[in-house]
């Protein structure tokens, strides 16, 4: 019963979580020159449900995590909604053909998914009109907010990891928890 | 066997079949149609949307009063350490005095930043409210702020806010207790401005962390580096002559309808601590 209930809590503390790391992201990170070095919560989320979590689960909750980003910016409405929905496609689409066996795996699609996230939001800005000379800026900080967000995967999925695993999230977990039941059913 | 009432077989077969596939329009779908093509503007808050930030708000209050309060510590510790070398049995009471001077000496920088407000909003016979910074744009790209007043305290949407430097930027949206600014800086931000020199005109909108652009300004127009850029009072948002920045840098080619001119914000965004929130709109 704890185990299920502990499941069940488990998108619902991510999102919670998440939203917390927001907060964190645009107080602790706000003063010069920590700015430069603050971690994408959002994305490294999005990232993590991309390769852990089914894809119904996995695309809602990036859908919620992404439009509470979207109410910590100023960008335009729907911005965020898209620019993360495709890092979440692109992700989900590179696990299908792409080998991605540990932490230093994921940290690098992380870098690869933060230069994404960064060229779909400038296409977007681009297509509505509203770019100007934005692309100097994005281009310029590019590939440092991308090395930061891989360097901070390292620690935070790790950390997700153990959060599945708490909550029973994670395969090995369920496959503990089938085996139990398994036994129990057997009368052990 | 008759198909249970209200229920049709076949259709659940289908959703089942291609639960993938609806599924995945489904994500393309709603983010698309969040896009608002017609105003391009950020999102206002829905209920939902108000629960997350008054869950967010209050951790972004701590973290920068506490922020705040280490930086001063640091500080004290650092301007203590030779008293340290020199007498160890006055370190203690040196410690808790010079806390007392850091406090009561930031307590006087307040009070000179309060007393600038003050006078600024003599000069422009505006009726404001003075907030404190709590958070920055989650994202590098944007460069909105968020303040600790809002509704509560009379804040409404596309009310101007300015310091004594100049112009900050305009309310976005708001809550009960806080409010979103988008900064001058911003790439969706547009001040319409004027050269206070030659009386040249154009639109202020964000380029850069610590730079925007004068869009708009014809070529023929007399703009020099150094030249000073104040608000038009066009717009409704912005009281006439508060500074918006100076001229940096001029590019004016020998073809074409506009030039680029660069201009640096009057405003420190990077030392941005309290801002005005002008309640009473455009007095000139």
């Amino acid at each position: 019963m704890t185990r299920t209930l502990l499941r069940a809590l488990n998108t619902p503390l991510l999102i919670l979580f998440v939203i917390i790391g927001l907060a964190i992201q645009s107080s602790l990170f706000a003063p010069w020159p920590l700015n430069y070095f603050q971690p994408d919560f959002v994305l490294l989320t999005v990232v993590w449900c991309a390769l852990r979590r089914n894809f119904g689960e996995g695309g809602v909750i990036t859908l919620f995590i992404a439009n509470a980003s979207e109410i910590h910016s100023s960008a335009p409405q729907g911005t965020h909604l898209v620019s993360y929905m495709a890092v979440y496609f692109f992700m989900r689409s590179a696990s299908q053909f792409f080998v991605i066996p540990n932490l230093f795996s994921y940290a690098m699609f992380t870098l690869i998914s933060s230069i994404i996230w960064k060229l779909v939001g400038l296409l977007i800005l681009h297509l509505l009109g509203a770019s100007g000379n934005q692309w100097r800026h994005t281009l310029t900080y590019l590939f440092l907010d991308a090395s930061v967000g891989a360097a901070y995967s390292l620690w935070v999925f790790r950390w997700l990891e153990k959060f599945d695993w708490i909550t029973f999230k994670n395969a090995r977990a369920e496959h503990v928890v089938d085996e139990e039941l398994q036994l129990e059913n057997e009368g052990f | 066997m008759l198909p249970s009432k209200g229920r049709d077989p076949n259709m659940i077969k289908y959703l089942k079949q291609y639960r993938f596939y609806i599924i995945l329009f489904l994500f393309i779908l709603i983010p698309v149609i969040a896009i608002d093509t017609s105003t391009r503007s950020p999102r206002e808050y829905r209920f939902y949307d108000r629960i997350i930030v008054g869950l967010t708000s209050p951790i972004q209050a701590t973290i920068s009063w506490s922020l705040e309060k280490l930086a001063s510590s640091f500080e004290n510790y650092i301007y203590l350490w030779n008293t340290h070398k020199d007498n160890l049995a006055l370190l203690e009471e040196n410690r808790k005095l010079l806390n007392s001077i850091a406090n009561l000496r930031e307590t006087q920088q307040e009070n000179i930043r309060l007393r600038k407000i003050l006078h600024f909003e003599e000069k422009f016979n505006i009726e404001s409210v003075v907030a404190r910074v709590i958070a920055k744009d989650v994202s590098t790209e944007y460069r909105s702020i968020r303040i600790n007043r809002g509704e509560s305290s009379g804040i409404k949407k596309n009310m101007a806010v300015v310091t004594d430097e100049g112009i900050v930027g305009r309310i976005l949206r708001t809550t009960q207790n806080t409010s979103d600014i988008v900064t001058l800086l911003d790439p969706l931000s547009a001040v319409d401005a004027i050269v206070e020199r030659s009386r040249a005109r154009g639109i202020v909108e964000g380029l850069t962390d610590d730079a925007c652009q004068l869009k708009y300004a014809l070529r023929t127009d007399d703009i020099q580096p150094g030249d000073i850029l104040i608000s038009s009072g066009l717009g409704g948002i912005f009281p006439k002559g508060v500074a918006a920045g100076t001229v940096s840098r001029v590019n004016r080619k020998p073809y074409g309808i506009t030039q680029e001119v660069e201009v640096r914000p009057s405003v420190d965004f990077s030392k941005l601590e309290e801002v005005l929130v002008v309640l009473n709109g455009v007095i000139e």
